[in-house]
């Protein structure tokens, strides 16, 4: 999911890898502004406790899609630049598995990790330094998972396209669930929250 | 109603927000641009006139040579005349798939295909979606058959010409061409099979296939 700026050439390779490194710490500042920073907040959403990032991560996502829609819709923009990852059903779910068992035992996803390492915790260190011996094991087994890894293959597809329903349809049915998730995750952190005490 | 939107919460403010933009939406129609494009037909005009939208064949051997990989090459011919030879490097992009290949617009892309006029018309099409460089083969590849692959040279050359013609010789072998003293063009290329694809300019491996470079988060 990049900008699409570079694809319209108004800048190259070099200028881009600037512009990531700006977004990037941009991206950091804020996680960490909002608390993401501390494996304990990140951990309460699972006991129900505390859910900002739910919230904060649904938030972005459907303004993120409002914008993008609209910008698009009155021609400011060219949806088509936008990277889609290819879909590989299978092991992307096994993958998004993998990826919350590790959210839930280790306090963190990759990027808080960073985040949290840089401000000086040690348990973001250690889950860093997991993610970078875990990449190395990847990739050198990753010609026997090769096959599995490229399995499924159901190229760029959006939901839209899936259901084979318009797309500003999909654009307000993902507002609605996003409203009604936050209406379920507040009712959540009054009624379910606070049983279990934090370490 | 004022009233009431004042007394709401910030967050139920936003949410509001949120839901009356995804309730317009369901009526605001599709995001996706699809086939249609402006363009301006006098700056294409002036571009066309200037003859700095295409590149020599000899130009063009001199970057496959130097091994620059700053460009793309896109072959608009059919499959069988792909597998039958293509340049060193080239795609194969059938002229109807060229909407959906995967461009960047400001990477340099060159077209070629047998004479010149498909690739012409394939450079309008990608300049009029707002690719800046793009370039055709001048003559496509009948012009780099001739001056490459079989370039000649006749009996009676002066010297200057035969310095040339030593020159164009080293690249015409690189791409496993044959270079010809004496002889007309439709003798040479009626007499001469296309060369192998196995040539000595390595990178000939069939890339259409190719997968597209990741990116993305």
């Amino acid at each position: 999911m990049n900008a699409p700026f570079f694809k319209y050439g108004l800048f190259g390779d070099d200028v881009s890898l600037v512009v990531a490194f700006i977004i990037g710490i941009g991206f950091g500042f804020f996680l960490e502004r909002g608390g993401f920073g501390n494996g304990r907040k990140l951990a309460a959403q699972f006991y129900f406790n505390d859910l900002t990032v739910f919230k904060v991560m649904f938030t972005a996502i459907i303004t993120a899609m409002i914008g993008i829609y609209y910008l698009s819709v009155i021609g400011w923009m060219d949806l088509s630049l936008v990277y889609l990852n290819p879909t590989y059903i299978v092991p992307q779910t096994i993958g998004g598995l993998l990826l919350g068992f590790g959210f839930v035992i280790g306090g963190y996803c990759p990027g808080t990790s960073c985040v949290s390492a840089v401000t000086g915790k040690i348990d973001g260190m250690v889950y860093l330094l997991g993610i970078v011996v875990g990449i190395f094991i990847f990739g050198e087994i990753f010609p026997l998972v090769s096959n599995f890894y490229n399995s499924t293959p159901m190229g760029q597809i959006t939901l839209s396209q899936l259901f084979n329903i318009p797309y500003g349809i999909l654009v307000f049915a993902v507002v609605l669930m996003a409203i009604g998730g936050f209406a379920a995750a507040e009712w959540a952190e009054k009624k379910l929250g606070n049983k279990i005490v934090e370490p | 109603m004022k009233n009431i939107f004042l007394k709401l919460s910030m967050n139920k403010k936003l949410a509001l927000l949120a839901f009356v933009l995804g309730l317009i939406a369901v009526f605001a129609g599709n995001p996706y641009r699809g086939n249609s494009v402006t363009m301006d037909t006098k700056e294409l005009a002036l571009i066309v006139d200037k003859t700095v939208d295409h590149v020599s064949a000899e130009e063009l051997a001199d970057w496959i040579i130097q091994g620059k990989s700053d460009f793309k090459l896109l072959d608009l011919r059919t499959e069988k005349e792909f597998n039958e030879y293509h340049i060193s490097s080239a795609e194969l992009v059938p002229l109807a798939e060229l909407n959906e290949y995967p461009l960047l617009r400001n990477e340099k892309i060159v077209l070629y295909s047998e004479g010149g006029i498909h690739s012409a018309q394939a450079w309008m099409l990608l300049r009029a979606k707002g690719y800046k460089a793009v370039y055709m083969l001048f003559g496509g590849l009948e012009e780099w058959t001739d001056k490459i692959l079989f370039p000649r040279i006749a009996q009676n050359a002066t010297p200057g010409q035969t310095a040339a013609f030593e020159k164009i010789k080293e690249v015409s072998k690189f791409f496993g061409g044959s270079p010809q003293v004496g002889g007309t063009a439709e003798e040479v290329s009626a007499k001469k099979p296309m060369p192998k694809l196995e040539m000595p300019g390595g990178t000939s491996a069939p890339t259409a296939g190719k997968k597209k470079k990741k990116e993305g988060c």
